[in-house]
């Protein structure tokens, strides 16, 4: 027995389970998951050579116990704030730009808000931090294994925008996928390198871009293959 | 005397394109005509009919333009229709419920249960 046969046009079991699933449909014809995550990824591994290759400037400390070392580096302020405007741009403009072939709007402007938002705050915070560096470090001889500097980073921004975009697309695989990235991010992981005054500029800086990239990278290519538009066998 | 959640089925939007309408419009913001023919299914002069039966509600607003040389037609939820579909989503689970709380079967038999036809768009009291 059919449906059409079972349920009358105007049931209200059909007409809500209809309901649902248009909404479904709509939500997975709106997601391009796939897109800012690849556009984070390229912005996370091109900031390699921009950190390695970029200014550095690394201010140490005696203090009783060991010593206190900041590292301060160009990309924070000139890389991270550029890459930002120009990824959110081009995330909302490739939106629209679907949105209009397709026929059907997006949410896409609460994520892009957002997503500059955080981006400029976190900018705000590292500058404030530079020009007030803080006294109570810890005494291991370094501070960025430190929750609060991991929070005021660029990755901890492209957390936060993607927890933005997992809400404005109704996606329960991103906001998983973010939560992961969050915590890699967050979790203090030095991959055993510890800077000394004379290393400057140390290979294993890399090694935290390269992964949170990798991680985005892989997240990206995922989406894309699981939200490419399925097309109906050759006859 | 309790109010049967049938009485706050608006006829309107208690139309299955109508429906549908709505339901895509709230969540596409803004809809055009072709995405809501291809995915309701009906022909043009079908929802043609629907959505001026919802604008002439208020309930959506329909604005027509071009997208380089097509013409095209997009279809936006007011208000009034954000709300007229949360009450009719919120009627039909009260009515559902309160089926399943008297064991009345929800298929075609039901369709004069409670003295009320279901059968059409329209609801439609029925003498006892």
């Amino acid at each position: 027995m059919t449906t059409e046969a079972a349920y009358p046009a105007d049931d209200p079991h059909r007409l809500l389970s209809e309901a649902r699933e248009l909404t479904q449909r709509v939500r997975r014809d709106q997601r391009a998951t796939w897109f800012p995550l690849l556009v984070f990824a390229a912005l996370t591994f091109a900031a390699i050579p921009a950190t390695r290759y970029g200014g550095h400037h690394l201010d140490c400390r005696s203090v009783p116990g060991g010593g206190v070392c900041r590292v301060y580096s160009d990309t924070e302020f000139v890389y991270w704030p550029i890459a930002f405007v120009l990824a959110y741009t081009a995330i909302a403009a490739f939106y629209i730009r679907r949105s209009r072939a397709r026929g059907l709007g997006t949410r896409v402007r609460p994520y892009t808000v957002a997503g500059i938002i955080v981006a400029a705050a976190l900018t705000a915070v590292a500058l404030w931090e530079f020009h007030n560096p803080p006294v109570d470090q810890n005494l291991l001889g370094l501070n960025l294994t430190g929750l609060p500097n991991r929070m005021a980073s660029p990755a901890a921004a492209i957390g936060l925008a993607l927890l933005v975009l997992a809400w404005a697309e109704r996606n329960r695989a991103l906001l998983l996928l973010t939560i992961a990235y969050l915590v890699a991010v967050l979790v203090p992981v030095t991959f055993g390198g510890v800077p000394n005054e004379t290393q400057h500029n140390p290979p294993w800086f890399s090694l935290p871009l390269a992964f949170q990239g990798s991680v985005l990278l892989l997240g990206g290519i995922g989406f894309a293959v699981a939200q490419r538009p399925l097309r109906s066998p050759a006859p | 005397m309790t109010r049967h959640p049938a009485n706050g089925l608006d006829d309107t939007v208690h139309q299955r394109v109508r429906l549908g309408i709505l339901t895509i419009a709230h969540e596409g913001r803004r809809v055009e005509f072709s995405y809501l023919r291809d995915n309701l299914e009906v022909t043009a002069g079908n929802l043609s009919q629907h959505l001026g039966v919802l604008e002439s509600a208020g309930l959506i607003t329909i604005e027509k333009g071009y997208a380089g040389k097509r013409a095209r037609t997009w279809v936006t939820l007011t208000k009034e229709g954000e709300a007229a579909l949360a009450v009719e989503i919120a009627q039909l689970k009260l009515l559902i419920s309160q089926m399943e709380r008297t064991g009345t079967p929800t298929g075609p038999s039901e369709r004069s249960i409670m003295g009320l036809c279901l059968c059409s768009s329209q609801i439609v009291s029925t003498p006892a």
